[in-house]
């Protein structure tokens, strides 16, 4: 059976499209070549596919945090990092090695265990929410049935390891930076996972590389069929990145680690490796849900234009993605951070209504199409997004303008 | 069959710490524990919804709910649950004793009538359930959450002062 699919598909070990797996390719043969029992050969193919995976993204993580410095010192008329290497190439090598040799300092209040714990446990659940993720049309590390649902869950242990790190440090700015930091990720949660909703209701399924293989093909001979390139897509799409800022504490949504108010949040009393640790789970963070987001919305690996299938697909991801992180640093260099009132009301009276319709836009979509009229859906559901947005927006500076901002705790 | 024999005691000795632990915040989060081993329990015997939903709805949401209301808590009652724990266990073991026999038994009786050919359940086929033959159900539970949120948000606004 397993050779049989492996003959199917495999047209050649070195083809672009496949390059990717090349590593557990190698890994399987070579065991077999040696006679090693079944269980080792797919123990070992899993070791290698997930050691692909973190590779690619440590890569990516050491380059972003370079061309993020670069790119906001560009944004800020300045020259950015220049001194290691040329053009700073080397600096993320410098910061680790700075990060690796500082002083591990534990507080003499806070709770060793889990003190040690919350960079872990922040860790884990990034590394496995990018196993879930279709890069390529070959090449989707595991591909599970429930994958959006799989991410989703491990949302739910970031947000715990967040409180645990705030509680456990036994410090004030850490505590007030995780409760910022929950209330936060608990708002911002729900638009995500709603805006997703409609993508399940319209492709019907939640394995990631089926919503992807639903976006395959082009509208009108040149037009990808992208959720994105639909009324309630661009409104879900939309929800979901603001979202997915928000959910990776990135700013203008930084304020659980508001570097002016409350020091470095939750961080604030970790140093040294625990401190990289940190930093990684949060890149590693924004990694997986910018891709969650491209292959929901932005069609993951399929080409933009017809034609270009010649081009390995997983070139096409990685170009999203590296789009959408783009534009999360050009929003970080534009917008001030906001204050908490201003988020929890931009989150629960924006974001939550507009992603709530799209649930029922992407219903009326679905049905319109099967009955066959694709242009009454086009009018339908861009008129159902379109006017209570007017709506809402009109109501919304309205009550903004009236609404004079009182200080309660800090008037008593 | 391993999982289970695994998981089972690691699921109850979190659990028991969750009632023992005489911090709040401790209890807490060995109920988010719990909480999350149950759902790798259901992930490990085949109900791959039911768990990762678990993990979802129990960890994310309302466990950390719980310990984030409980940071809110004065650490003066902290003391006097202490204080009060060695008498609460009579009483205690008195109330759930009776509990457990009642499900053991129960769920004794009833496990081998399990209907067959529900080991294998598709998640389509869980949606179709829920919004054509439990509709009913599940819309009740929603109104009942509903009201219990806006008892909820009644209870926790501030009482408005008098002039």
């Amino acid at each position: 059976m397993k050779t049989l699919i492996a003959q199917a598909a495999e047209p050649s070990l070195w083809s672009p499209e496949w390059l990717p797996l090349l590593p557990k390719r190698l890994v399987e043969n070579l065991l077999e070549h040696f006679n090693a029992p079944g269980w080792l050969v797919s123990i070992g193919g899993i070791a290698a596919g997930a050691a692909t995976v973190l590779a690619v993204f440590m890569t990516a993580f050491a380059l972003l945090s370079l061309i993020e410095r670069k790119t906001l010192a560009r944004a800020q008329n300045r020259i950015g990092p220049n001194r290691a290497g040329p053009f700073g190439i080397l600096q993320p090598v410098a910061d680790g090695i700075k990060m690796l040799t500082k002083e591990d300092i534990v507080p003499a209040k806070a709770e060793k265990l889990l003190h040690l714990l919350a960079p872990i446990l922040i860790v884990i659940p990034a590394i496995m929410a990018l196993g879930v993720l279709p890069y390529g049309r070959e090449w989707t590390p595991v591909p599970l049935e429930l994958g959006l649902l799989f991410f989703f869950a491990l949302g739910a242990l970031t947000e715990v390891s967040v409180f645990i790190a705030g509680w456990a440090s036994g410090s004030k700015f850490p505590m007030l930076g995780a409760m910022r930091a929950i209330s936060q990720m608990v708002s911002y949660e729900l638009p995500l996972v709603l805006s997703a909703i409609a993508v399940i209701m319209v492709s019907g399924t939640l394995s990631l590389p089926e919503i992807v293989a639903h976006q395959g093909g082009y509208h009108l001979g040149f037009l990808p069929a992208w959720h994105i390139l639909t009324p309630w897509g661009l409104v879900g799409g939309l929800v979901f990145f603001i979202a997915s800022i928000g959910e990776a504490n990135r700013c203008p949504f930084d304020l659980p680690e508001g570097e002016s108010e409350i020091v470095a949040g939750h961080m604030t009393e970790y140093s040294g490796f625990k401190y990289a640790l940190f930093f990684m789970g949060e890149y590693l963070g924004l990694f997986a849900i910018s891709g969650l987001g491209v292959t929901l919305f932005l069609g993951g690996w399929q080409a933009p234009f017809p034609g270009l299938g010649f081009v390995p697909s997983w070139i096409w991801f990685f170009a999203k993605l590296a789009a959408v992180i783009f534009l999360f640093l050009w929003i970080r260099a534009t917008f001030p951070r906001l204050r908490m009132d201003q988020l929890m009301r931009f989150g629960w009276l924006a974001l939550i209504p507009m992603s709530l319709l799209t649930i029922p836009a992407a219903g009326i979509w679905t049905l319109l199409h099967r009955a066959g009229h694709g242009l009454i859906a086009w009018v339908v559901t861009i008129a159902l997004l379109v006017v209570p947005f007017v709506i809402m927006t009109v109501l919304f500076n309205r009550g903004l303008a009236r609404s004079n901002r009182t200080y309660r705790f800090a008037e008593s | 069959m391993t999982a289970l024999l695994i998981l089972s005691p690691l699921i109850m000795l979190a659990a028991l710490g969750a009632v023992w632990k005489a911090r709040p915040v401790h209890a807490g989060l060995l109920l988010a524990l719990t909480l999350s081993l149950a759902g790798m329990l259901y992930i490990a015997l085949g109900a791959e919804f039911l768990g990762l939903v678990q993990f979802m709805v129990y960890v994310g949401a309302v466990a950390v709910l719980i310990v984030f209301a409980l940071l809110i808590t004065r650490p003066r009652d902290e003391i006097e649950e202490i204080a009060r724990r060695p008498k609460s266990v009579g009483p205690g073991l008195l109330c759930t004793l009776p509990l457990l026999a009642t499900l053991l038994y129960t769920v004794d009786r009833t496990l081998p009538e399990a209907p067959p050919g529900t080991a294998d359940l598709p998640v389509r086929r869980i949606g179709e359930l829920l919004f054509t033959t439990h509709a009913p159900a599940v819309l009740a539970v929603a109104i009942l959450l509903t009201a219990v949120m806006l008892g909820a948000a009644l209870f926790a606004r501030e009482p408005s002062k008098k002039p």
